[in-house]
C-alpha cells in the first residue's frame, strides 16, 4: 500500500506517528546533549570569553581586550613551553608510528604466539599514568635499572632527569613505551582487513618484500595511517601526568609542556585569564588535528 | 625435496627467528619495567639500590606492603577510585546507548547537525578546558564532593560514536515489531537495544573504566579532602611527602596496577576490539 491509498484521516495518524517516534529520538538525546553543552562547549565559550580578562579567581573578571594574548606572544615561558611541547610531539610520534607499524606487521607475520606476543607487548596501555611516573622515576635513578643495564654494555651512566636536554628525553622515551603497543592494535586491525588478493596480484608481478610494503601495505593503509598520526598527535599534547610527576616541569622549564603550564599558572598562579588564553592556543592546535579526526569519524559514519 | 623448495624452508625459518628476536626484544622493553618495579618491591631500602643490580630481592620483603598501607588511607583512596570509576562507566554505557540509539534508529529534525556537534567536543579534553570547567564547578559548589568529578564525564562523544556505530548494524525489524507489540520506547531501548550491544557495551566499559580509574588532573584540581581522593592523587602525593621510601611506593604501585591488569587480562579481546572500534569501525 503506498502512501497515497490511505484515507486523509490515517495520514494524519501516521504523520503523528512519525512525529512522535521523532520526539523519541530527542528524548534519548537529551542527557548526552545536557552533560556536553555543560561541561564541555560552556566551558569552551566561557574560556574563550576569561582569555579576554584578568581573572585571578579573587576578584571579578575585569575585560582586559587582546592583553592576554599580547602577552603570551612575548612570554619567554610561554614560548619555552610551545617549545617543549613542540619537542616532544615530534620526538615521540614518529618514532611511535614507526615501532607500532614494526610491530603490527611482526605479529602478524610470527605463524605461532602471535596473539600472546599482542597481550604482553600491550600491558604498559593499562598501567595509570601516575604508576608509570612512579615506575620510571624509580628506573632513571642514577643507581637504577637503566643505568645498570647500560652499565653491561661499558655505557656511562646517564643524569637522565637531572640535565635539562636529557630529561625531555626522558619524558619522550616514556611516552613512547605507553603509545607504541596502543597504536600497535590499530595497525593490526587494519593490515588484517587488507585483502589477501591485493598480495597475490603483487606476487604474480614478481614483487619483493621491500616494495610490496610501499606499495601494496601502505597505500591501502593510508586511511589508517592518518588516524594513527591525528591520534598520537592529539594523545601527546595532552601529557601531563609524567612530566608533573617526574620533573614538575623542570629542570629549568626543560619538560614543562603546555598542560603542565597551563596548570601552573591557573592553579598556582591564579592567573585564569592568562591561563585560558594559553587554553585557547592549545585548543588551536588540538582543533587543527581533530577537525581531520572528526572527519574521518564521520565518513566513517556514513 | 628439492634444492629450491629446501632453500626457501632455510629463508623461512630465518625469517621467523628474526620476527622472534624482534617480537621477543620488544616484549622485554615493555615488561621488563614493570617486573622490575614488583620484584623491588619485596627489595629492602638497602637491598633495592645495591651495586651491582640483581633481580631477585635477598631476602624477600614483604614488609613494604602493609607498612605502605598503613601510612595513608588507600583502602578509602582505593574505594574512592572504584566508586569514581564504576559510577562514570555505568553513566556513559546508558547515556551514551541512548545517544547513540537516537542517532542511529530515529530520524529527526538536525539529526546530522547533533552527531556532528557531539563529535566536535572530541576537540575538548580536559586539558583545554580544566580552567572554566573549574570555575563552573565551583558555581555549583561541586569542590570535594563525587558529583565534581563523576558527572561531567558521565557522557562523552566516544561512546556516543561506538555506540551509534554498533547499533546501526542492528535490524530494524525487532525495533518494529516490538512497537507493533505496544512495547513502550523505554523498554524497547532497556530490553531489546541494550541487551543486543552487549560487545560494543563491553568494549566501551572498558575503554572508560580504564580512562577515569586513571583519572588524575581533574581530581588533582577539585579535591582536596581525604576523604574523596582517589589512588592517583594519593600516590602523587604519597611519592612527594614519602619521597625516599621507594619500596613502600613500589608496592602501593603494584597494588594500584593490579586492578587494570587483571581485567585486560581477562577481557584483553573486548579491550581490543574498543581500541579497534575507536578506530576503525566504519
Amino acid at each position: 500500500m503506498s502512501e497515497n491509498d490511505l484515507a486523509p484521516m490515517q495520514r494524519t495518524q501516521r504523520f503523528g506517528l512519525l512525529q512522535r517516534r521523532a520526539l523519541w529520538g530527542y528524548v534519548f538525546l537529551i542527557p548526552t546533549v545536557t552533560i556536553l553543552l555543560v561541561f564541555r562547549i560552556i566551558p569552551m565559550i566561557s574560556a574563550a570569553y576569561l582569555s579576554l580578562t584578568n581573572y585571578d579567581l579573587f576578584t571579578p573578571p575585569k575585560f582586559a581586550g587582546l592583553i592576554n594574548y599580547i602577552d603570551l606572544a612575548k612570554d619567554p615561558v610561554f614560548h619555552q613551553a610551545a617549545r617543549t611541547s613542540f619537542l616532544y610531539v615530534v620526538g615521540s610520534v614518529i618514532p611511535v608510528w614507526i615501532i607500532s607499524l614494526l610491530l603490527a606487521m611482526l605479529i602478524l607475520k610470527a605463524i605461532r604466539f602471535g596473539g600472546l606476543f599482542r597481550t604482553l607487548i600491550f600491558i604498559p596501555v593499562v598501567m595509570s599514568a601516575v604508576v608509570v611516573a612512579v615506575l620510571w622515576r624509580f628506573l632513571y635513578f642514577h643507581e637504577g635499572m637503566v643505568n645498570s643495564l647500560l652499565g653491561y654494555f661499558s655505557i656511562q651512566a646517564v643524569p637522565w632527569l637531572t640535565t635539562p636536554r636529557t630529561a625531555l628525553i626522558s619524558i619522550i622515551l616514556i611516552g613512547i613505551w605507553r603509545a607504541s603497543p596502543y597504536f600497535m592494535v590499530i595497525f593490526t586491525a587494519g593490515l588484517q582487513a587488507i585483502p589477501e588478493e591485493f598480495y597475490e596480484a603483487g606476487r604474480i608481478d614478481g614483487t619483493n618484500a621491500w616494495s610490496e610494503f610501499w606499495y601494496i601495505t601502505l597505500p591501502t593503509l593510508r586511511p589508517i595511517v592518518l588516524l594513527v598520526i591525528v591520534m598520537s598527535v592529539v594523545v601527546a599534547l595532552k601529557v601531563f601526568a609524567v612530566p608533573q610527576l617526574m620533573t614538575n616541569g623542570g629542570p629549568a622549564g626543560a619538560t614543562e609542556v603546555i598542560p603542565l603550564h597551563i596548570y601552573k599558572t591557573a592553579f598556582e598562579f591564579f592567573k585564569m585569564g592568562r591561563a585560558s588564553a594559553m587554553s585557547i592556543f592549545l585548543f588551536l592546535v588540538m582543533m587543527i588535528f581533530s577537525v581531520i579526526q572528526v572527519r574521518i569519524f564521520s565518513e566513517a559514519g556514513k | 625435496m628439492s634444492y629450491t623448495h629446501r632453500n626457501k624452508i632455510i629463508r623461512a625459518t630465518f625469517q621467523q627467528t628474526y620476527v622472534y628476536i624482534l617480537l621477543l626484544l620488544a616484549a622485554a622493553c615493555a615488561l621488563v619495567p614493570i617486573i622490575w618495579l614488583v620484584l623491588s618491591s619485596f627489595k629492602t631500602m638497602e637491598d633495592m639500590f645495591r651495586v651491582p643490580m640483581h633481580w631477585l630481592p635477598k631476602p624477600f620483603y614483604f614488609q613494604a606492603y602493609p607498612n605502605a598501607w598503613a601510612q595513608r588511607d588507600f583502602a578509602r583512596y582505593f574505594l574512592n577510585s572504584a566508586i569514581i570509576a564504576i559510577s562514570i562507566t555505568v553513566g556513559n554505557i546508558v547515556i551514551c546507548s541512548m545517544a547513540g540509539y537516537a542517532l542511529a534508529k530515529f530520524r529527526f529534525w538536525a539529526r546530522q547537525f547533533f552527531f556532528l556537534a557531539i563529535l566536535s567536543t572530541l576537540m575538548l579534553p580536559l586539558e583545554v578546558t580544566m580552567v572554566p570547567l573549574f570555575l563552573i564547578i565551583k558555581v555549583f559548589r561541586w569542590q570535594n564532593t563525587f558529583a565534581g568529578i563523576i558527572i561531567p564525564f558521565i557522557a562523552d562523544a566516544f561512546g556516543v560514536f561506538l555506540m551509534r556505530q554498533y547499533i546501526l548494524d542492528l535490524p530494524d525489524d525487532l525495533i518494529e515489531a516490538a512497537r507493533i507489540d505496544g512495547m513502550p520506547e523505554f523498554s524497547i531501548f532497556f530490553k531489546i537495544i541494550m541487551p543486543l550491544s552487549k560487545p560494543a557495551i563491553i568494549a566501551l566499559s572498558i575503554f572508560v573504566f580504564r580512562e577515569a580509574w586513571d583519572l588524575y588532573i581533574w581530581p588533582l584540581i577539585i579535591i582536596t579532602t581525604e576523604s574523596i581522593r582517589p589512588i592517583t592523587v594519593g600516590i602523587a602525593l604519597f611519592m612527594s611527602n614519602y619521597g625516599t621510601d621507594w619500596n613502600q611506593l613500589l608496592a602501593i604501585s603494584t597494588i594500584a596496577m593490579l586492578p587494570m591488569v587483571i581485567i585486560f587480562v581477562i577481557l584483553q579481546r573486548y579491550f581490543v576490539q574498543g581500541i579497534v572500534l575507536s578506530g576503525l569501525k566504519g
